[in-house]
């Protein structure tokens, strides 16, 4: 059959793929501590039909050859961890990094996983967890009677209550980084597990060592630039058109020869 | 039955030929750093015995790789990084070799090594380039990389290597199998380009794919319609051959 129709057949679901990605970011554009996607594309092999360099008589040579590549492939997406913009909001749990870092959450199975969303609550036993309810970890619980709970920049958590106006540390909140973020995978819920690629965390006191600061009364938007996004959605539209012609080109070859042959 | 269907046909086999390279320009329209082949057709005549020369067959093949530069384009990341003018990154491709790229989204793996986006690890002053954990990394315009080491103060950056950049005459690339762009001359075995020191890159943007979508689909459609005149002529030539044992047939 005619190459072409398998070779827009790979553009036609690359641009399918990086349509996915975008609608994706653009549907997460205001979701807290997101980090948006990129799909990577890469070319495939070429195929020599004809070897450059090969003999056309005995003492002569083709100056080149024909090698037709065979598409296009989606070699992977990455995330981008660039940070998001900071909204403040003055909500006493909501917390953000300012800086690299992320926070802890302690999944049901016992397994850590890592988020850059720092909209946290207090479950009925008063300790800190994220807005699904898992803990944060390490676990700090809040007294009873509190009235006001202060974060500070390096992640030192204080109670203050009525007749305690000198407050209690009761417990500081550790920040993990990654040397390779982007390998994290995304599990969902803003949550990240570390993979091989990512490296293992490295934990570290907020503020310190090059992590960044904890920042209470205040969250990261998500790092989705929408201009951006709409910029690509144009380009994918109308390289996918483009394919999408050259399958229909290649057809109408087809239908050529065998109505007129 | 006439010669003149087999050079039609040769005519329409690489008409498809060169399509295939079209579409394969048009699916890469999106890739980062791709550069667009090329396809031409060429004249293979045989001249055998008394007659006239009409035994001219066609040939296509890619004489080379459109070197030209793509549209750049921010993305605002630390490690894209673009090339200001012509040339090319040091890479280094599976097999060892030192090949030549634009692609410039690059990665750290689990290592520390820079990778490019096709993970092929990107070369500095000598070999592939590791980093160190840092908090901030910067690309300076000459491919100096430099970085803020984790527990090191801001004040104290560390100059880690430089990426290797190339300037060459596009023409004695090209483009082999694995899609990699190599010296053609000695390119498969280890012979490198020496850095060029004057070449600049920018970083936080990264350079699209140069196809030209128009040139492209014009070739695509122009194609076709060769195409469809070589079959016309295959029709022509089956209905001459028609007719020919109809004027020997007894009525």
């Amino acid at each position: 059959m005619h190459a072409a129709l398998y070779v827009s057949k790979t553009g036609l679901s690359a641009q399918d793929k990086q349509l996915t990605t975008i609608s994706n970011n653009l549907s997460n554009a205001s979701t807290i501590g997101f980090k948006r996607d990129r799909a990577v594309f890469e070319d495939l092999l070429y195929q020599i039909q004809r070897q450059p360099g090969g003999q056309s008589t005995q003492d002569t040579q083709l100056p080149s050859g024909l090698q037709l590549g065979v598409g296009v492939r989606v070699s992977g997406t990455t995330k981008e961890f660039t940070e998001g913009s900071l909204q403040v909001t003055d909500q006493t749990l909501d917390l953000a990094v300012n800086g690299r870092g992320f926070f802890q959450i302690l999944q049901p199975n016992g397994n850590i996983s890592y988020t850059r969303n720092g909209q946290f609550g207090l479950n009925s036993e008063g300790q800190i967890v994220n807005v699904n309810g898992l803990l944060l970890e390490p676990a700090i619980t809040v007294p009873e009677n509190t009235n006001r709970v202060e974060i500070g920049t390096d992640g030192t958590v204080s109670a203050y209550s009525e007749g305690n106006a000198a407050g209690q540390q009761i417990g500081s909140i550790q920040l993990v980084d990654f040397i390779n973020p982007a390998g994290l995978q995304g599990i969902g819920s803003n949550l990240f597990y570390q993979t091989a690629s990512s490296g293992d965390p490295i934990a570290g006191t907020p503020g310190e060592n090059g992590m960044g600061t904890t920042l209470q009364g205040t969250l990261e938007n998500s790092n989705v630039d929408i201009v951006e996004e709409m910029v690509n959605m144009i380009t994918t539209q109308r390289v996918y058109e483009m394919n999408s012609k050259v399958v229909s080109t290649a057809d109408q070859m087809l239908q050529f020869i065998t109505q007129n042959l | 039955m006439d010669r003149a269907l087999y050079t039609a046909m040769t005519g329409a086999k690489n008409n498809m030929l060169a399509q295939a390279s079209h579409a394969n320009n048009l699916a890469n329209a999106n890739t980062q750093g791709f550069r667009a082949d090329f396809a031409q057709a060429r004249s293979m005549a045989i001249y055998d015995g008394p007659g006239l020369p009409s035994r001219v067959f066609s040939m296509v093949e890619n004489p080379g790789t459109d070197f030209r530069p793509g549209a750049v384009q921010e993305t605002g990341r630390e490690l894209d990084i673009a090339i200001n003018g012509e040339g090319f990154f040091a890479v280094q491709a599976p097999d060892g070799t030192e090949a030549y790229s634009r692609d410039g989204g690059l990665n750290i793996d689990v290592n520390g090594v820079l990778r490019n986006s096709k993970g092929l690890p990107v070369v500095g002053t000598g070999g592939p380039i590791a980093l160190p954990p840092a908090e901030k990394i910067e690309i300076a315009e000459d491919g100096t990389i430099s970085a803020v080491l984790l527990g090191q103060g801001v004040d104290q950056p560390v100059v880690i290597d430089r990426i290797k950049m190339v300037s060459v005459d596009s023409r004695t690339l090209e483009k082999f199998e694995d899609g990699l762009i190599r010296l053609r001359e000695g390119g498969k075995d280890g012979e490198v380009i020496a850095p060029d020191p004057n070449m600049k890159l920018v970083s936080g943007f990264l350079e699209t794919s140069n196809v030209n979508t128009v040139d492209e689909f014009t070739n695509m459609l122009s194609l076709s319609r060769q195409y469809e005149i070589q079959i016309k002529m295959m029709t022509t030539v089956k209905e001459n051959s028609e007719s020919s044992s109809q004027l020997l047939r007894m009525s």
